[in-house]
């Protein structure tokens, strides 16, 4: 259920930045439109997904995050093979969504610290300027061209989903923008 | 370079959004009726012109989705950008 061979295993601290991998994670992908596949998620995963474009909704065991009209990543250590199979069994198997479990595809980077946009901005596009200050916002974008999901946990701390294959890559772009800093 | 309003993620830079060229052209209703000529029309002429266009864009490094956006082709100002399925709006 959880990625147990990660893909990083490193950790490194410079005066105002932290980064490290966060592991093990279990990751979701939900897609659907149909009410009953809302139902289903709040009744087995007692969240309610995010409606709005960039936010993200939590519980005390789990994060979801928007990703396109009709698509969420689902994401939580704490996540058992029983309560997996219950969406799948549920929501996939019943063909009101679709349920795929990415805990393998996406690897995730907790970075925090007070240069973290500044290291973000060197090679991406996007504008943090409204995203640092709303805790739980969530956007993909890419990062020295490579693609990312971004989750805000508020007070200059965040998640950083990349594809396992990219991962080292940017771990050590990451890495070398950090010293430069 | 330029900004793309994306109608599901909002303003974002036009390095996550790929082009899919000219928006609007319908498959023909009855493909095995074509001579070569009307055929190489569909498939392969598009009009490129210097001015309003209609395209397709995806914002592929973002949430994926497709949507159609008019842009001045002399100077890349976004004149409209509707959702897919949406009749283009007359400019």
């Amino acid at each position: 259920m959880d990625n147990i061979n990660t893909a990083i295993k490193d950790k490194r601290e410079y005066s105002d930045l932290n980064l490290k991998e966060v592991e093990p994670i279990t990751k979701i992908n939900l897609r659907g439109k149909k009410r009953e596949f809302f139902t289903k998620v709040g009744q087995v995963l007692s969240v309610i997904l995010p409606t709005e474009s960039n936010t993200s909704t939590s519980n005390q065991e789990l994060s979801a995050l928007w990703l396109s009209p009709d698509e969420w990543m689902i994401y939580t250590n704490t996540m058992n093979k029983e309560i997996f199979d219950r969406v799948f069994k549920e929501i996939s198997s019943l063909n009101y969504g679709a349920v795929t479990n990415v805990s393998d595809q996406w690897v995730c980077i907790n970075i925090s610290g007070d240069k973290l946009y500044e290291l973000l901005s060197m090679s991406c596009p996007f504008d943090f300027s409204k995203f640092k200050v709303t805790k739980g916002s969530t956007t993909q974008t890419i990062i020295n061209h490579i693609d990312v999901i971004i989750h805000n946990l508020g007070d200059n701390n965040i998640n950083l989903f990349v594809r396992r294959s990219f991962s080292n890559h940017l771990w050590d772009w990451l890495n070398d923008g950090a010293n430069l800093l | 370079m330029f900004l793309i309003n994306c109608p599901y993620c909002g303003v974002r830079d036009q390095s996550e959004f790929v082009s899919g060229g000219e928006a609007h052209i319908a498959r023909p209703k009855q493909p095995t009726e074509l001579n070569d000529d009307q055929w190489a029309e569909y498939l392969f002429m598009r009009k490129n012109i210097k001015g309003i266009q209609f395209e397709r864009w995806n914002h592929v490094h973002g949430c994926r989705k497709w949507f159609n956006v008019a842009r001045d082709t002399s100077n890349d100002k976004i004149e409209k950008i509707y959702k897919m399925g949406e009749q283009p709006p007359k400019i």
